[in-house]
């Protein structure tokens, strides 16, 4: 009976962004790279690439040679990806005049100085000249980063209130009073004095621990950078945000020189250290290193992520994401995958990790606990609860086959079975049907068109940039999730 | 003049629909915008945490779910 809000993502944030705001991002060439890297789909990066040495403007006309008459939807898509992140422009089409396109100016300047190099932006971080510890290696500081963004879950999970004890017995500490109150402030936890910890978890955080690191990371970032928004104004963020898309570009391993920072930059750190996305050395803080979360902040592991599958993305529990990173205590097991699921919903997980145990605390009914394994089994109950938590069951099935252990996945092949017992998935389905009898989503609806051209004309144009989601004909209503898109659509075709 | 009206979207199943139906009707139309098809209402953005409170009593004056099946030591 609830619908599962994925956290909230960069895609979000930057549609709320105006355009002046990314004219001054783009400023930046590691910010525009970035956008390119991450944000844009596939066929939207061949478009940006064409156009990057183009001379001038090209006709619309021209674009559409590009792309298979098939692709005509895909083609929309993209182009409408990029220009709600106003990477193109798009002459308003007229009736003398055919419609021309072209690369935003500070986009395409940034963008051929992040491929050709040159220029003193700086953009790309500064090499500190001195000398570099040698103890600080790669292993230390991922070893570092996944202990910090541990504790970071570790308070989020230990705010459930547990079953049975040991579970909570978190590393001791946990994150910094800062990272608590934005945890606070972004509604992952909120008060309460039933629990230990004197926080509760609330359903945006349940979806926030089922998902992979990535995602994680950047919800909390944004929440940040809003809090931050809301406490200076914007023209802060503005250098927030791209020193953010600056570390993302930064190499892991390396040290950085903390002086050729901004002060705005400067004052970041002490917060950017307490989320384990860069670590300063107690000794000589004029070094900062980024961590194995900084730089895969943009990593094209998510590039594929549009705006439109940015739901799907945000709710999948991708495992290549996971695993590269290794936010679960033992990677190596992780890697490998801990969980048995049975036939008659009986789960075996062999681990020893607090925070792996209180995940599945979350949708399944744990009985025993031995060291290095525990065992329960998915109840109606269980789901039910998860599901009253906002988990999906989506969600749980992606968590299970993401974590099975390869004896599962190795019986399964051998057999030629998929490696989750398709009764338990189902099971899990139905449950999940039978405690959400409506499923909604917010958006808008359009009606009282003039004329069946005018409502085919937006329906169509709604359904080929992916925000249609309900039509009827017969009513001549649709309904679709998003309206900025069709509102610039009917502002141009009125002109 | 095209308008675009604040809303949320529910789909569910027909039966479940005549309910919430139902419940719009008791209580003075303050619940549904628009009744679309069979399965898809638009409903007020504000009203949806209590109708899906109604709705969830609603059920629980008719509905007895099955006990899962007990554990098979």
């Amino acid at each position: 009976m609830s619908t599962a809000q994925p956290s909230y993502q960069l895609s979000d944030y930057l549609d709320k962004l105006p355009g002046t705001t990314f004219r001054k991002l783009y400023q930046q060439p590691s910010t525009a790279f970035a956008i390119f890297r991450r944000m844009l789909p596939q066929l939207a990066k061949v478009f940006v690439q064409g156009l990057l040495y183009a001379p001038g403007p090209m006709l619309m006309s021209e674009l559409e040679i590009w792309v298979r008459p098939e692709g005509k939807m895909q083609r929309d898509r993209a182009l409408s990806v990029l220009r709600s992140l106003h990477v193109i422009q798009i002459t308003p089409s007229g009736k003398d005049r055919p419609q021309e396109l072209q690369l935003t100016t500070n986009f395409k300047n940034s963008m051929r100085l992040a491929l050709e190099g040159g220029g003193t932006h700086n953009s790309f971080g500064v090499p500190s000249s001195l000398p570099v510890d040698p103890r600080i290696d790669i292993a230390h500081l991922d070893n570092y980063a996944r202990k910090k963004w541990e504790d970071i879950l570790h308070y989020v999970v230990n705010s459930v209130p547990v079953h049975g004890d040991g579970a909570a017995a978190g590393s001791g500490g946990g994150p910094k009073s800062s990272v608590k109150d934005l945890l606070l402030v972004g509604n992952l936890v909120e008060r309460r004095h039933d629990t230990r910890a004197g926080v509760g978890i609330t359903k945006a955080g349940f979806t926030f621990l089922l998902q992979e690191a990535n995602a994680q990371v950047w919800t909390l970032l944004l929440q940040w950078l809003e809090a931050a928004d809301r406490a200076k104004g914007k023209s802060d963020n503005i250098d927030m945000l791209s020193f953010l898309f600056m570390l993302a570009s930064l190499e892991l391993g390396r040290a950085y020189d903390t002086d050729a920072l901004t002060e705005t930059r400067r004052n970041m750190l002490p917060a950017l250290v307490d989320f384990g996305l860069i670590y300063i050395p107690r000794e000589d803080t004029r070094q900062y290193f980024p961590t194995r979360l900084a730089t895969t902040l943009t990593s094209s592991a998510s590039a594929l992520r549009s705006v439109s599958s940015g739901f799907s993305a945000a709710t999948a529990n991708n495992p290549g994401d996971a695993s590269s990173l290794g936010t679960t205590p033992d990677t190596s097991a992780a890697a490998k995958g801990s969980v048995f699921i049975e036939t008659n919903y009986r789960l075996y997980a062999y681990t020893s990790s607090p925070l792996q145990i209180a995940v599945l605390a979350l949708f399944a009914q744990l009985t025993l606990r031995f060291p290095g394994m525990v065992t329960g089994r998915l109840t109606r109950e269980s789901i039910r609860r998860a599901i009253g938590f906002g988990i999906t069951a989506d969600q749980i099935i992606s968590y299970l086959a993401s974590h099975s252990h390869e004896q599962m996945a190795r019986a399964a092949a051998a057999a030629g079975h998929p490696v989750l017992p398709p009764t338990v998935v189902d099971q899990i389905r139905l449950w999940q049907l039978e405690n959400e009898r409506m499923r909604t989503s917010a958006g808008f609806l359009f009606k009282d068109f003039e004329s069946l051209d005018d409502y085919m004309d937006l329906s169509s144009y709604a359904d080929e940039v992916g925000v249609l989601v309900w039509r009827s004909d017969k009513k001549r209503m649709f309904y679709a999730n998003k309206y900025e898109q069709l509102r610039d659509y009917l502002k141009n075709r009125k002109k | 003049m095209v308008k675009a009206v604040r809303g949320v979207l529910v789909e569910c199943e027909p039966a479940i629909k005549s309910i919430l139906v139902l419940i719009d009707s008791e209580n003075r139309n303050e619940f549904i915008i628009e009744d679309l098809d069979e399965t898809h209402l638009f409903v007020k953005e504000t009203m949806l945490h209590l109708l899906k409170q109604k709705l969830e009593e609603r059920l629980k004056e008719t509905y007895r779910p099955e006990e899962p099946l007990e554990d098979s030591e």
